[in-house]
Order: structure tokens, then C-alpha cells, then sequence
């Protein structure tokens, strides 16, 4: 394409932010879950994010001195894997649950509530200004295409 | 073909548009662009017709402009290559198979941007043969 590369990196990010508020859902549906998947209780997920495209500035400048053949990706940001947060988990005094050990103490996922509420807040600003630019850069599109008419 | 919701920027008006700009910018020698434009039936596949025309409008224009028709055929292509993906991803958001709708918004948008890039330049077009048209002798 090379023309409306903005609005392509723009959906990168708004595909990447998705993802971030998908974990982030994940997580506090889980946030009491004392049986994971592994018998063990829920490990708060975190989502890992990577530059797409050429890694190194030499890298990109080359690529645009080439001009021909290259320009296939696009750039943007990509989720390169989910993993778990190694936090220890909450040790929870509860002698009543049927999941407490003998000392009356229960094993909670180690997932914050006001975290994740923060970390919506973050996502929620992050998509909008992704939304933002792929808007800006449309709208710039169609002042250019104006002068034409 | 499922037309993507983006307004009045179908599949068949592609086929129109690519038409009347092949018609229009391809042999300017032979018709006004004004008959190309009333004889184009718009439902028409725009391959075809265009294949044909290409090089006759190089031809009679000469020396430098298969290097422009080429280049026009292929804009024209990938206008309508757009096109097709943009009806594919709508499709597949409408049937819910799609697991990526900023995608589907991406490539929708993409083709519509095309489309009006490719109106814009036609409309220019068609102005400036009218101009000559009118030239007084």
C-alpha cells in the first residue's frame, strides 16, 4: 500500500489493545479463582507487546532506501506472547473455605482488583488514541484528495 | 458479491469507475470520454473490457505512454483487489467468522480510500479531456 500505512499501524494498535483488554477481563473474572487450570490457584496473565516490522533503525533506513521491493510490513505493534505473573500468590486467612491448608490459610491468585481496574483506564486511553490517529490520518487523506476537486 | 458498508463505494460502482477511467484515460484519441461514459454498462467485469483497451490507447499516444498505461492497469487492479478483500472481510465480519474486526474496519477503510483516490483522479481526468475538447479551431 504505502499510502494509508498510518491507518494500518493505527489497527495494529487497536488489535493489540484488544487483546490487552481481553487478558485484563481474564483476570478479574479469575480474581478469586482458588482452582486453576492447573489444580493451582489462577496466575494473573500479562500480555507481552513487540514492534512489528524492522527491529533496528539501519534496518528501516535501508528498507527505505530500497523503495522497491520492500515496504511489505507495515510496522505497528504485534502481541508476541501471554505470560504469567510470577507474584507470589495471597495467602488469605480463611478457615471455613474448603480449600484452607491446616494452618487455616488459603491460597488466593495473586491478581490486584485495583490493578486490573488501572490497567483497563490505560487500555481504554490507549485504544482511544489509537482511534484517534487512524481518524487524524484519514481525515488528512480526504483534505489532500479535496485538493483536487 | 456482498458490497461493503461504506457509503456508495461498492463493488459495482468499481467496475464502473475502473470502466469509464480505462475508457477515459486509455484511448483519448478515438472517443470523448462523455460517449465512454454513457455506453459503459457498470455491471460489466472490469478486467476484460480493460485488457483490450490498454494498449490501444498506448499505441496511439506513442513513445513514452505504456510505461503510464501499465502503471494505470496495475493501480486499476490493485483498486479492485482492494475492493475484493474489503467485500471478503465484511462478509466475514456479517458471518461472524472473523476473529480480528479492527482488521475487517482496517481493510474496509483501505478500500474505501482507494476508491475515492481513484474517483478524484478520474474526475480530474474527465475534466481535463472535456478542456481539450473544447479547445476552439
Amino acid at each position: 500500500m504505502g499510502l494509508f500505512d498510518a491507518i494500518g499501524i493505527a489497527g495494529t494498535g487497536l488489535t493489540a489493545q484488544r487483546v490487552r483488554m481481553d487478558v485484563t477481563a481474564e483476570n478479574l473474572a479469575n480474581a478469586d479463582t482458588t482452582r486453576g487450570a492447573n489444580g493451582q490457584p489462577y496466575q494473573r496473565q500479562v500480555v507481552v507487546l513487540a514492534q512489528s516490522g524492522s527491529s533496528s533503525f539501519s534496518g528501516a533506513l535501508s528498507g527505505a532506501l530500497a523503495q522497491s521491493g520492500g515496504g511489505e510490513s507495515p510496522g505497528g505493534v504485534h502481541v508476541t506472547e501471554i505470560v504469567g505473573d510470577r507474584t507470589p500468590d495471597r495467602q488469605v486467612y480463611d478457615p471455613g473455605n474448603p480449600e484452607a491448608n491446616a494452618q487455616g490459610y488459603v491460597k488466593m491468585p495473586n491478581v490486584t482488583t485495583v490493578t486490573e481496574m488501572a490497567d483497563l483506564i490505560s487500555e481504554q486511553q490507549s485504544y482511544q488514541s489509537d482511534v484517534t490517529a487512524m481518524q487524524t490520518a484519514k481525515s488528512m487523506f480526504s483534505s489532500t484528495l479535496g485538493l483536487l476537486k | 458479491m456482498i458490497v461493503p458498508p461504506v457509503g456508495g463505494l461498492g463493488g459495482g460502482a468499481s467496475a464502473g469507475i475502473s470502466l469509464a477511467q480505462s475508457e477515459a484515460l486509455g484511448s483519448p484519441a478515438s472517443a470523448g470520454p462523455a460517449e465512454g461514459l454513457a455506453q459503459n454498462p457498470s455491471a460489466a467485469p472490469a478486467e476484460a473490457p480493460f485488457q483490450g483497451e490498454a494498449p490501444a490507447g498506448s499505441e496511439a499516444v506513442g513513445g513514452e505512454s505504456p510505461g503510464f498505461g501499465s502503471a494505470l492497469t496495475e493501480a486499476i487492479s490493485s483498486l479492485e483487489k482492494s475492493q475484493q478483500s474489503a467485500s471478503a472481510a465484511s462478509q466475514a465480519l456479517a458471518t461472524g467468522t472473523v476473529k480480528d474486526p479492527e482488521s475487517a474496519v482496517v481493510t474496509v477503510e483501505d478500500a474505501a480510500m482507494s476508491m475515492q483516490l481513484a474517483a478524484q483522479i478520474r474526475a480530474k481526468a474527465t475534466e481535463a479531456t472535456q478542456t481539450i475538447f473544447q479547445t476552439q479551431v
